[in-house]
């Protein structure tokens, strides 16, 4: 029995320590937001956040995430109204839409950390989130757009550019 | 001419009766108004009809409730190409609905949802919009007059003195209105249509539209950015468990000489091995290790010992493909014709030049970020599944056959797709969880792994074209040879109205192994074989892969006019434009797609900006996906070249027609997708087999674009009034062409092998 924080919310759940974290959350906890891509680390669809950092549950044994604060999808803001959903939304990002949720929870570790990120810097930190429907363009734009509209949030005007 | 497109004049591929012989029928149900056509074509009359739905089926095409929401039922299977806010903003249109009100709904297998034109439930050859454009409008314009009758009689006005907009029916002159919601609620409505009344019914003109041309937000986006939309993989059912595949090596042809279990037992919560007994053969040699959860089926798939009999594929290699492929292409009597115009023997023999060359594509496989998976339950004597699938109507008929009862017996339940591409036209992961539920007596999920999602793939196929050109003392194209070797993805179905008859009458061909072959220039000896490779189509099984044959005829035309072009002197675009001259049958189409292949230019600069050494800029232009549902488009690539062979491509520029735009910016989202697909395939993606099996099995080895991978792109949509097309497709067709054309501007080396690698580029260099 493993006891997690995931969003907040503690919950236990009976699986060997080694178990990767994707399956407990998706599979045993059903909460499926977070997907299942490729199981090796190497697509991203599966990124959910641990003590804030960005990392690939499919990578992650729940072992390695006990104790720890675990963000999903389902938890990035309250009424799904994150900047960065706010952005994906204007933009028009999604196609499939199955690696949309790796592919915020990647991008929010990024502007957490770095409110005014370069389009390079943008690219560095999204490369491994595969799109398979290709919106990296799209990806692109909303990411730069959601950092925008915190720096506005947090200044009252975006002074970037100033 | 693909015989599936005569549907359009009403043969449907199914025993539906076609829509253009259907009454449509408006009544109040309790939940609302229903609206949609009625299967049977004798009514008796719509009172019974609407007490007895069941009995007269209608297949609801929407519903209005009394809240004022509209909610579409999509036949269609949505994967990212917002097909579904595409159908509902057509009826929007018509029916004068606010877009706010908008809902869709995702349909079952049920026949009543089938495609009006094509008697099926198939979403692919990006028909979807021009083929239901007319109906979604019909029924939204029906729909618009039910609400106007009802309306005038609740007013006491003249039905001619309304207005409907944004939900709204008002009465200028009174200033009086009344909401969908209100009329909804005010009492029942009932109205047929018969087929010639809602054929008679006055369509809006372009000018008229408030809602088609508009960039409204996709109704699907919403859900993809919170977590909250559902795909087949998140599906969960009351005491489900999980499968996962143990796979031979071979993709095809094995058969299991024996399953031992002794260490799966001590994985803890397993069930069962399930050795699959597929009499569809759909599957091969493949065995579901079942247990309580995914993490232990896993566990235990990882201690089962399955040995195999490999089968006949067991030595066939890309490279055996190849060579089987160029043994068959040399032989006179290969193949059928799939076009036979002039002699192009007597062509050939008075050319003033003659120009041959090969053009191969290795295999692709589609890996969509969603794994295959399917959910499946039996209830009663009604197996439930759960699964996003392109094809419900054949894999439906899949998932009976494995589980051995009628496909009426089956309700596929579609749920969104997380990538399709062609992929999720087929059904073999019905076979997995139908057996494995079957043998467990619960309801299973099986997940495959991505490794099992890559090495089962149904695959593009490898091909090989040879092609041979003549050009007179002009330089002008006047006979061309053009054989095109494959698997024949659609004849692996088994369904004889997707196969299309040869010119010749001598056999049936697989026409989308072949499609855009029948190009649009003049040429007035033009030959084009069709020829399978069996080789091929018994060990890679193939699929669709978004943009299918003309993702490889026109890497072939496309490069072979440019080789054609330099040969004969001239400028790679007049060449092209004076092909395009619109004689004959060529009509219409070579016009659009010379004025694309002009704007295409225009944007990009082509021929005035001056370029760096080293760098060059090629064309192509396509009409994607067959003749009779083209999407003219062209492309300019602009590419570097380094020395070493390494090719940076900095931007490519698209120009589309699509003749009416419904949703100009899902248009771009497509046209964007595709022309990194193609760059992907151009440049990226490679799949090979050896020992029978495919050698890459994840995102390590096959290696779909990234994001640093990107270019600039520039997209120019052209909507001119003409008639809708499709789009989620064309724009792959024409990006490898027009690349490979700008690497022999940019530093003379040709290449004919895709994907283009540097060591191919360097070696063309030298030679």
């Amino acid at each position: 029995m493993a006891n997690l924080i995931i969003n907040g919310r503690n919950m236990s759940v009976d699986a060997a320590d080694d178990t990767p974290l994707l399956w407990v959350i998706r599979e045993q906890l059903q909460m499926t937001g977070t997907k299942f891509g490729c199981g090796a680390g190497l697509c991203g669809a599966c990124t959910v956040h641990v003590n804030g950092e960005a990392v690939r549950s499919c990578q992650t044994a729940v072992k390695e995430a006990v104790g720890k604060q675990i963000t999903t999808i389902e938890g990035l803001s309250e009424k799904g109204d994150h900047p960065l959903q706010k952005a994906w939304i204007a933009e028009q990002v999604p196609q499939c839409g199955y690696c949309q949720s790796g592919q915020i929870m990647q991008a929010a570790s990024l502007l957490s950390k770095n409110s005014s990120p370069t389009k390079e810097e943008v690219v560095a930190h999204m490369d491994g989130n595969l799109c398979r429907c290709m919106t990296y363009a799209r990806i692109q734009r909303a990411v730069l757009r959601a950092a925008a509209e915190m720096r506005t949030a947090s200044t009252g005007s975006d002074r970037r550019n100033t | 001419m693909n015989k599936h497109l005569n549907n359009v004049q009403g043969e449907a591929v199914g025993p539906a009766v076609p829509l253009s012989r259907r009454h449509f029928l408006i009544g109040t149900v309790a939940t609302g108004l229903v609206l949609g056509y009625a299967a049977s074509s004798d009514l008796l009359g719509l009172d019974q009809a609407v007490a007895a739905p069941a009995k007269f089926d209608p297949s609801v095409w929407y519903s209005i409730g009394e809240d004022g929401l509209v909610t579409v039922s999509v036949g269609k299977a949505d994967m990212g190409q917002h097909i579904a806010s595409t159908m509902a903003q057509m009826v929007a249109e018509e029916l004068g609905s606010k877009w706010s009100d908008m809902r869709i709904a995702l349909a079952t297998n049920d026949p009543k949802f089938n495609d009006p034109m094509l008697g099926a439930q198939i979403t692919g050859g990006s028909w979807s919009t021009m083929m239901n454009f007319d109906a979604m409008c019909r029924a939204g314009a029906a729909g618009r007059i039910a609400l106007t009758d009802a309306a005038a009689a609740m007013m006491n006005v003249p039905a001619s003195e309304l207005t409907v907009r944004d939900s709204v029916i008002a009465h200028a002159k009174s200033k009086t209105s009344k909401t969908f919601a209100e009329i909804v609620k005010g009492g029942k409505i009932t109205k047929t249509f018969t087929p010639d009344e809602l054929k008679a019914i006055k369509l809006k003109t372009p000018d008229q539209y408030t809602m088609i041309g508009v960039s409204v937000p996709q109704l699907d986006i919403p859900f993809k950015v919170n977590g909250t939309a559902k795909y087949g993989i998140d599906t969960f059912l009351p005491g489900m468990v999980y499968g996962k595949l143990v796979l031979p090596p071979v993709r095809y042809g094995a058969t299991v000489k024996s399953v031992d279990d002794s260490a799966a037992k001590k994985v803890p919560g397993f069930i069962k091995a399930v050795t699959l007994d597929d009499k569809t053969m759909t599957t091969t040699g493949w065995v579901v290790a079942v247990a309580d959860t995914y993490q232990h089926a896993r566990q235990a798939a990882e201690a089962l010992k399955v040995t195999w009999d490999h089968g006949p594929n067991a030595k066939v290699s890309s490279e055996s493909l190849l060579a089987e492929a160029k043994r068959l292409q040399k032989l006179d009597d290969s193949g059928l014709f799939f076009v036979k115009t002039g002699d192009t023997a007597s062509g050939l023999a008075s050319a003033a030049k003659v120009l041959e060359a090969e053009y191969t594509t290795n295999i692709n496989i589609h890996v969509p970020m969603e794994p295959m998976n399917a959910t499946a339950h039996l209830d009663g004597d009604i197996w439930h599944i759960y699964s996003g699938n392109q094809f419900p109507t054949r894999s439906g008929a899949i998932a009976a056959g494995a589980a051995g009862v009628d496909p009426k017996q089956v309700v596929l339940h579609q749920t969104w797709l997380g990538g399709g591409f062609g992929r999720r036209l087929d059904g073999d992961m019905m076979v997995p969880a139908v057996q494995a539920a079957k043998a467990v007596g619960k309801p299973v999920k099986v997940i495959y792994s991505r490794e099992d999602d890559a090495t089962m793939d149904f695959s593009r196929p490898l091909t090989y074209q040879k092609m041979k050109g003549g050009l007179d003392q002009n330089g002008k194209l006047v006979a061309l040879n053009h054989d095109v070797v494959s698997a024949w993805p659609t004849k692996r179905w088994g369904i004889p109205a997707f196969l299309s008859p040869s010119v010749d009458k001598k056999g049936a061909l697989d026409a989308f192994t072949v499609n855009g072959a029948d190009f649009f220039y003049s040429v007035p000896n033009h030959n084009v074989r069709a020829i399978i490779n069996e080789m091929a189509q018994q060990a890679t099984p193939s699929g669709q892969l978004r943009s299918v044959a003309p993702g490889w005829t026109f890497w072939a035309v496309e490069s072979m006019v440019d080789e054609l072009a330099h040969a004969a002197g001239k400028d790679p675009a007049q060449f092209r434009i004076a092909m395009l001259d619109g004689a004959g049958d060529n009509d219409g189409g070579a016009q659009r797609l010379r004025n694309t292949l002009l704007a295409a230019m225009g944007l990009a600069g082509y021929g005035s900006l001056k370029l760096a050494k080293g760098e060059g800029m090629g064309i192509a232009c396509v009409s994607s996906q067959e003749r009779k549902t083209a999407s003219w488009t062209a492309c300019v690539a602009h590419v570097a070249v380094a020395p070493s062979g390494e090719v940076k491509v900095k931007k490519l520029t698209v120009a589309t027609d699509v003749g009416t735009a419904v949703n100009p910016d899902g248009i771009r989202a497509q046209v964007e997708g595709g022309a990194m697909w193609g760059l992907s395939l151009a440049l990226y993606e490679k799949a090979t087999m050896k020992d029978g099996g495919i050698e890459q099995s994840n995102f390590d080895t096959y290696t779909p674009l990234r994001m640093s991978q990107m270019p600039e792109v520039a997209v120019n949509i052209i909507a001119n009034g003409e008639p809708a097309t499709g789009v989620g497709e064309p724009t792959v067709t024409v990006v490898a062409p027009a690349i490979a054309n700008a690497i022999f501007n940019a530093v003379g080396a040709r290449v004919r092998s895709l994907p283009i690698t540097a060591e191919a580029v360097k070696a063309a260099m030298k030679a």
